[in-house]
């Protein structure tokens, strides 16, 4: 296994913390430039709605091999109020994006494979993964 | 468009001033400040439209749906100020002979219970 | 692909970096058609424009190759942005399917046949200012020498009305051949929707009923528009005003009923608010306006009227219908 590197999410600062942390693990991992800035983006918005909806969390990221397959795996979680609605949320236009290509949708289509584990009062858990082609 | 809604409270009546025209863009707004009224068993409500000088159905429908509401809690909702054109409004809808209305601008009052 | 595509642009930028000149443009612009076709992102673009600048110049300052890095950074929002607004406009599409086969089933399912009344000559117009219809209009033929027409306006519009007025229609089928007065029909709808409308829903409606024997009119409204009624031997015009509370406000509601005899070339004119509340730059327009207008055509045949006054009435606010607009004439001819 290898190691999994975190980074815990307070205050807006801590988000450009954990974008060094994901360029720095994407880089290393051999992602080109034009994906490590993908990773990083997505760490980014993963790491802004810690901060706006939660209030505090952590991302962790991590070198992966499953087989022949390498990648970086990120989990966001935190211990807010969770979500709702997920089909909401993971819809196109939804309020946290205001049309402006961000939030959960946003996410999904930077990262190859995606999914929320949430309960409402308990908090949310998101886990994303980007392969090397 | 713009609307506008002023609470000032005395003597436990509850007194909205409106301020602005009532349509369908407005109504929402409207809407949200008068449920988010608290309703207490017997409550009295008066609702000041004398700076309302349009509304078209969609507002009538808010009235509508407050004065249920305050009904259900056994209370009073009193509109005043209303124009010539807006009593008129009342007045076919039939909502006149419901609602208690007062201080009708340039005519005499149309008190009913 | 995105290699094969990286040596074409190499090749094409290098080209231009030696003319400058216009036609290189253009293929430029041909090729980024391939780029939208192979789905490579805006990022991907600008990274094949970095790695190709900096093989065609040797020397490039490394500030400007870094300056690319911060590009691709910004471009990667843009081009998130851009595929949600393709999802976006893709989800409209199917919206908008859906609302095609809403109005579909609101035209069949709410469809009026004009009556053939003898000596009775009617005209009507009824049309929505967006897609659905708000506006309804229904005819109940049930003896040959009786006819029965309401005019119902829903609240708000679009397809919360549409539905609403379903139930409106069904009421009124099931009285029918019951021989019931406009007011015990409006009474019985009122306690029929007053359960399953939402409180701050409600409808009104004008229901009236033509007896050809006696040439009488009688009618009841539930908090609906005034309908306007020409004596020809007067020459002017009276409203039909019948007190009536608005269906689905209070249960139990009770509703006054009224009546009037026409003679030859009198007409009643009913309308809902699109007609009588309309709205221009300059203001309102008062009811002598339209009874003016009116007046104008009152020797054309109810149809006609009907259109008239609909085109004057829309050209006045600029083609644009801010209400939907219903206007029915009912005309005695001899």
């Amino acid at each position: 296994m290898d190691h999994r590197s975190s980074i815990e999410i307070n205050t807006e600062w801590d988000i450009v913390a954990a974008r060094q942390l994901g360029r720095n693990e994407a880089k290393s991992t051999g992602f080109g430039t034009v994906d490590q800035a993908r990773i990083t983006t997505a760490i980014s918005e993963l790491a802004r709605n810690i901060y706006l909806y939660a209030g505090k969390g952590k991302i962790e990221i991590e070198p992966i091999t499953v087989g022949q397959r390498t990648g970086l795996l990120i989990i966001a979680s935190d211990e807010g109020p969770g979500i709702a609605d997920l089909q909401k949320v993971m819809e196109d236009g939804y309020t946290t994006s205001g049309g402006l290509g961000a939030g959960m949708p946003g996410v999904k289509r930077l990262m190859d494979d995606f999914r929320i584990e949430t309960e409402v009062g308990v908090g949310t858990t998101i886990t994303a993964t980007k392969w090397l082609h | 468009m713009n609307l506008q809604v002023e609470q000032v409270d005395k003597d436990l009546v509850h007194n909205f001033k409106i301020i602005g025209e009532i349509d369908i863009y407005t109504a929402p707004k409207l809407k949200e400040h008068l449920t988010n009224l608290e309703q207490a068993e017997g409550m009295e409500v008066e609702l000041d439209l004398s700076e309302v000088n349009y509304m078209d159905s969609t507002g009538l429908g808010v009235f509508v749906g407050f004065y249920k509401e305050v009904k259900a809690h056994n209370g009073k909702m009193v509109i005043k100020g209303l124009n010539q054109r807006l009593y008129r409004l009342f007045e076919i809808t039939g909502l006149s002979e419901i609602m208690q209305i007062k201080e009708i601008e340039g005519g005499e009052d149309h008190a009913s219970v | 692909m995105p290699q094969e595509a990286g040596l074409q642009y190499k090749q094409m930028l290098d080209n231009y970096l030696r003319s400058q000149g216009e036609e290189d443009l253009y293929l430029g612009q041909q090729f980024s058609r391939s780029f939208i076709e192979k789905k490579i992102a805006p990022e991907d673009v600008i990274s094949i424009h970095k790695t190709s600048i900096e093989e065609l110049i040797k020397d490039l300052p490394s500030e400007v190759s870094v300056s690319f890095d911060f590009l691709i950074e910004m471009m990667i929002h843009y081009g998130l942005a851009l595929k949600e607004h393709q999802s976006l406009i893709r989800k409209q599409e199917a919206i908008q399917m859906e609302m095609d086969v809403a109005v579909k089933v609101q035209n069949t399912l709410l469809q009026t046949a004009t009556p053939e009344v003898n000596g009775l000559d009617i005209g009507w117009i009824s049309r929505p200012a967006k897609r659905m219809n708000g506006d309804y209009v229904y005819f109940l033929n049930e003896t040959s020498n009786e006819v029965c027409l309401a005019v119902a306006d829903i609240i708000g519009k679009g397809m919360s009305a549409a539905m609403h007025m379903s139930m409106v229609k069904f009421g009124m089928d099931s009285l029918r051949y019951e021989k019931r007065s406009p007011s015990h029909v409006l009474s019985f709808i009122n306690n029929m929707i007053e359960k399953s409308i939402s409180d701050s829903m409600f409808i009104s409606m004008f229901y009236g009923k033509y007896d050809t024997d006696t040439a009488t009119f009688r009618y009841s409204s539930a908090g609906h528009e005034p309908a306007l009624f020409y004596r020809a031997a007067e020459k002017s015009f009276t409203q039909l005003e019948s007190k009536g509370l608005l269906l689905g406000v209070q249960e139990g509601a009770n509703y006054e009923e009224r009546t009037v005899k026409l003679e030859k070339d009198d007409y009643i004119a009913i309308m809902t608010d699109g007609v009588s509340e309309t709205r221009t730059e300059k203001g309102f327009i008062e009811m002598d306006v339209i009874e003016d207008l009116l007046h104008h055509v009152k020797s054309e045949s109810a149809q006609v009227m009907v259109d008239y006054l609909f085109n004057e009435l829309s050209r006045m606010q600029d083609y644009q219908l801010r209400d939907d607009f219903t206007l029915v004439i009912l005309k005695k001819t001899k």
